[in-house]
């Protein structure tokens, strides 16, 4: 299983790497991605089983990146991890196709709860 | 002609979002980098609540927030203190000679997840910018200001909640 990680932040990418490795996921790949735009085209390159991503970065943002794959087609899995998760945004997100919203912090048996289901 | 002035003057004195201090406490910011401090730098990474002296070389990251209530959300301490928190957030991955990239982008994104907790206090909807890093945060009145000093690892550093409110200052002066 292949899960990529997209953050502006190279902090917080190793921060939700290390996380994911507490959580129990320690045998998936990760590939990193550092804006929405090379999240997309990550997608389109590396094929992930699970995208993990900030809402807020340059170039293109996590929620633009979800509505560009959406767009073109693709079912991947996508979940957003991202520093705020007001009701607006949890609407946004599953609007456009989100199965969760991380809000950080983070704890791993957070991860554990939403990602149980999708990496069985 | 005045009494329409006045009234005008009234309406937009009304209008003027309260003081942050009316929005949010110190204990509720407190908390809310004692979250953000366990979860990202470590589980057993306390803040104290201790006022201290910053050193004179400070290192400041702040969020920007846009709503009902503008302002920012910043995160001061010492030079050392950042190199240290640096550390901490890389974990294992932390080089032996952390880059001042990496310096700036630990402490923008403690300043963005505290930032986004004070959001979701603060009343909404609101948009949050992303993490600047400086030597010193933007201007604003500090009596519209929650400001919380605390000690990490025996170090000072502060939290500030900081209103901007360009009217508001402009009212006064009339």
């Amino acid at each position: 299983m292949k899960i990529l990680v997209a953050d502006d932040s190279r902090v917080m990418r190793q921060i939700v790497i290390r996380t994911l490795r507490q959580a129990g996921y320690d045998d998936h790949d990760i590939v990193e991605a550092e804006d929405g735009r090379d999240a997309y085209e990550k997608v389109r390159s590396e094929g992930p089983d699970l995208v993990l991503s900030d809402w807020n970065m340059p170039n293109m943002t996590g929620l633009e990146c979800l509505q560009a794959l959406r767009g073109s087609g693709s079912t991947v899995p996508f979940g957003f991890v991202t520093s705020e998760g007001s009701a607006e945004m949890r609407e946004k997100a599953a609007d456009a196709g989100a199965l969760f919203l991380i809000a950080k912090p983070f704890t791993a048996d957070t991860f554990t709860e939403h990602l149980e289901g999708v990496l069985a | 002609m005045t009494d329409v002035s006045d009234a005008g003057l009234r309406r937009r004195v009304t209008d003027l979002p309260p003081a942050v201090a009316e929005l949010i406490d110190e204990a509720t910011v407190q908390e809310i980098a004692e979250q953000a401090w366990l979860a990202l730098v470590g589980e057993d990474e306390v803040l104290v609540p201790l006022p201290a002296p910053l050193p004179a070389e400070t290192l400041s990251s702040w969020v920007e927030i846009v709503g009902p209530w503008t302002g920012w959300v910043a995160l001061t301490c010492g030079r050392d203190t950042a190199l240290d928190l640096t550390r901490a957030l890389l974990g294992e991955h932390a080089p032996e000679e952390v880059e001042q990239e990496d310096v700036h982008d630990a402490l923008g994104e403690l300043a963005n997840v505290v930032g986004g907790n004070v959001k979701a206090v603060l009343p909404g909807p609101s948009v949050l910018g992303l993490p600047e890093v400086g030597t010193t945060p933007p201007s604003g009145r500090e009596a519209d200001s929650v400001r919380v000093a605390l000690l990490w690892r025996g170090s000072p550093l502060t939290v500030r909640v900081q209103s901007v409110l360009a009217e508001r200052e402009n009212e006064v002066s009339l």
